[in-house]
């Protein structure tokens, strides 16, 4: 008899918390009902990378040397170093390099290492393309500088949530001017207290 | 003639030409999936043929019960276990059918005589109606509540038999230790699913 | 619409009275009177799925930061429109190992009954198609139609994710038809009639206070839980599950026969919206009795004016309840996962047929005890 009212009341309590779960889940939903939508109109348009955005990789064939650096950092050795040793001035000559953006995973090592800084991120994403072999690029593709989003005048550049100023959420219509949140580091520094001069001053 | 004859009378032909084609494709076809649809189709036009005869309730109770219940279990049993494999031939199977052919032409002819010589009362009773819900209910709880009960009776044994027939392998007693399981417990404390290939 | 003499506005006399005015016979303007409502009704019926289907896309794309269909016409209201043309315009493909006779069937099935479900749907005391004896009955009997349809489009199919998705359907609709019905019986019970404008006139004593919801509220969450496993909305979708059975009984299906099935289900899910303002949230009735605010403005409630009025009132609340309910369903769309197959059964078996029984005996007994409150 106990056994049956115990079980009755387990009922109840399992239905009145999945009522409360489910009221909870309801008030969510209905909260993010008068939220703003977050929808950027790609490609009408597009939000801008960040500083630090790890895009294509962009290559300058002049400054390399082919050290090989990219190659050995590189996760899976992906960069194709194409030179042949010039017996006469006993020096590397560069004939080619590559980068399959197929298989490339934006670490970014590549860029890190490069001794003489000709490896460099872009703030290109756009690489769709018809074929898997094109995402294959050269030193010549790898050379193209992309489009920049603020500069593309058929593309409305929006700021991401955290370039924006205090308390705007919304990107559309902030004018270039306004300020985003927070300091830039240079602003920091400006803000610190100045250091003593150094003691090993040139 | 009026409108409303005419369209009586054609809405009847529809329906028992519907009918009398939709027994016949049931009993005959040969792929068993066309006959249960078909029987369908049947249960469908006897409830047209009720709600022509003012019977709305027992019109949507047919379709309810056994086109909604009765004909999506066939359904659902045929199309659990519809394996393709091909049957062994029945021996004079030319024969088999011409039997029971003529079985069933006989009674078919028997059930002709019976409705042509039975004196019917026409005019018939005059119909229901909307009155109809609350006449069947009274019926079956006065003078036919005991075939109601029964009847009840008899769903209960099926689902018990069901029950018992689908679920032998939770057993009163637990498999392990051999001592009797709460009857509450049952579902709960499943054996291992296992449990037969493990060394003993 | 008009079935009974209403003492102020009569469409179907006015009507046929013009027709005999040109010179017809009263029999001929009959027939031509006929046809009127079924497709009024009809086309009310399409006009409310697409209002549903563009109320879905943009409630879904609020509830997720979305904006949703925008381009086509202000707001994106010519969205569904667009749908719908593509669907029309889209090749209709029959598998080739498909039955193709079933193929066809199949779809047809599943949306007729939910159509004639229609009939019995009140939208104001005489704005009926049919104030049918059996009411209410008619519609659950002919839902339990809709299964074989899907049973037959998924077995045509030849296709084991269709099969699947199909089988599922017909176990959700039989397991959840009894709850449904026993939701309906305590219902009817209070209201001595099965006819839905019974139903609602037992409702509409004073206003709000009067509707069913209050006396019936474990009812009408069995029976909303019910109809959302019927219109195989989530978190009842599984008959159609995508990351299981791709799209369950539709996945061999394009063009015009796919646009079926979707038609069927937006027809269904506002047909049950609209069925459960009917049978809990007082139909037509207006919060407050709307012969009360006749009396205190001093019209008389027979007035042609004021019944005019009445009409559309009853036509807009009836309308409003049923999307502000369709509103709830899709905010639980989104809410809440999908349930898993024996999950969804144990709920209906062991969970809503029991506490709707329960909710039944308590009804009679509460109707013995107290008549007045819940029917005599």
């Amino acid at each position: 008899m106990f056994g049956f009212l115990k079980k009755v009341g387990d009922y109840t309590r399992d239905a009145v918390s999945a009522a409360n779960y489910m009221t909870q889940g309801l008030a969510v939903t209905f909260d993010h009902l008068r939220r703003r939508p977050i929808t950027v109109q790609y490609p009408y348009e597009k939000l801008i990378p960040s500083e630090r955005y790890r895009g294509r990789i962009h290559y300058e064939l002049d400054k390399c040397i082919s050290c090989e650096v990219c190659v050995r950092v590189c996760p899976i050795n992906l960069p194709v170093v194409d030179w042949v040793m010039n017996k006469a001035t006993k020096k590397k000559e560069l004939r080619n390099y590559s980068i399959d953006f197929g298989v490339c995973i934006f670490c970014g090592n590549c860029v890190e290492y490069c001794p003489t800084n000709c490896l460099s991120m872009t703030e290109e994403y756009e690489l769709a393309a018809f074929d898997r072999h094109s995402l294959n690029y050269d030193s010549v593709a790898l050379g193209r500088l992309p489009t920049s989003v603020t500069s593309d005048p058929a593309v409305v550049p929006l700021r991401e949530l955290a370039y924006l100023p205090k308390g705007v959420m919304d990107p559309h219509g902030v004018p270039d001017t306004d300020p985003r949140v927070g300091k830039l580091p240079s602003q920091v520094l400006d803000s610190l207290p100045k250091a003593a001069p150094e003691e090993t001053a040139p | 003639m009026t409108i409303a004859s005419t369209t009586q009378l054609i809405c009847f032909v529809v329906l028992s030409v519907t009918l009398v084609l939709g027994a016949l494709g049931v009993v005959l076809l040969p792929n068993i999936v066309y006959s249960a649809f078909l029987l369908g189709g049947v249960f469908l036009s006897v409830a047209g043929l009720y709600l022509m005869l003012n019977a709305s309730f027992v019109a949507a109770a047919q379709v309810l019960v056994y086109v909604g219940a009765v004909n999506v279990l066939i359904l659902f049993a045929i199309m659990l276990v519809n394996k393709k494999e091909n049957l062994a031939a029945i021996p004079g199977l030319g024969l088999r059918r011409l039997l029971s052919g003529a079985v069933c032409g006989g009674l078919f002819l028997l059930l002709i005589r019976v409705a042509f010589t039975t004196p019917w009362p026409l005019p018939g009773p005059a119909a229901v109606g909307e009155e109809a819900t609350i006449r069947i209910g009274e019926h079956l709880f006065s003078d036919y509540l005991l075939p109601f009960e029964l009847a009840s009776v008899l769903l209960l044994m099926s689902m018990i038999g069901a029950i018992v027939l689908a679920r032998r392998d939770v057993l009163s007693t637990d498999v392990i230790t051999g001592e009797l399981v709460d009857q509450g417990l049952i579902e709960k404390e499943r054996t291992p699913l296992l449990l037969e290939k493990s060394p003993r | 619409m008009v079935t009974n003499t209403a003492p102020g506005l009569d469409l179907e006399s006015s009507f046929e009275q013009a027709l005999q005015g040109f010179g017809l016979s009263p029999g001929a303007a009959h027939l031509l009177w006929l046809p009127l409502p079924m497709v009024l009704v009809l086309v009310a019926a399409v006009v409310g799925v697409l209002v549903n289907v563009w109320l879905e896309r943009k409630i879904s794309a609020a509830v997720q930061q979305r904006i949703g269909p925008e381009y086509a016409g202000a707001l994106g209201v010519l969205q569904p429109i667009a749908d719908g043309l593509k669907l029309v315009f889209k090749e209709d493909i029959i598998p080739a190992k498909a039955d193709g006779l079933l193929f066809t069937l199949g779809p047809v099935l599943v949306l007729i009954p939910v159509i004639l479900s229609w009939l019995v749907v009140p939208f104001g005391q005489h704005l009926l198609i049919s104030n049918v004896g059996i009411g209410i009955f008619l519609w659950i009997s002919l839902s339990s139609i809709q299964p074989i349809g899907l049973l037959m489009s998924g077995y045509a199919s030849n296709n084991k994710y269709s099969l699947l998705g199909g089988l599922r359907a017909a176990a959700q609709s039989i397991s959840y038809e009894i709850p449904l019905a026993l939701a309906v019986l305590a219902v009817v019970m209070m209201s001595n009639s099965l006819s839905t404008v019974d139903i609602v006139n037992q409702q509409s004593g004073s206003g709000i206070l009067s509707w069913n919801i209050w006396r019936q509220p474990v009812g009408f969450v069995i029976f909303w839980i019910c109809a959302l496993a019927e219109c195989e909305r989530l978190p009842f979708d599984l008959p159609e599950a995508e990351e299981e059975l791709v799209a369950g009984y539709q996945t061999e299906y394009s063009g015009m026969k796919f646009a079926l099935f979707y038609l069927g289900s937006y027809i269904n899910l506002v047909l049950s919206a609209l069925l459960v303002s009917v049978l809990y949230l007082g139909g037509w009735g207006f919060p407050i009795p709307v012969e009360w605010l006749a009396g205190w403005l001093g019209q008389p409630i027979d007035a042609p004016l004021v019944q005019l009025i009445t009409g559309s009132v009853g036509i807009v609340m009836t309308v409003l309840k049923a999307y502000l309910l369709v509103f709830l369903a899709i905010l639980l769309r989104w809410t809440t996962p999908r349930v898993r197959i024996d999950q969804l059964l144990d709920l209906g078996w062991k969970f809503l047929l029991p506490i709707a029984l329960v909710n039944l005996l308590i009804t009679a007994a509460l109707k013995l005890a107290f008549p007045g409150a819940f029917g005599g």
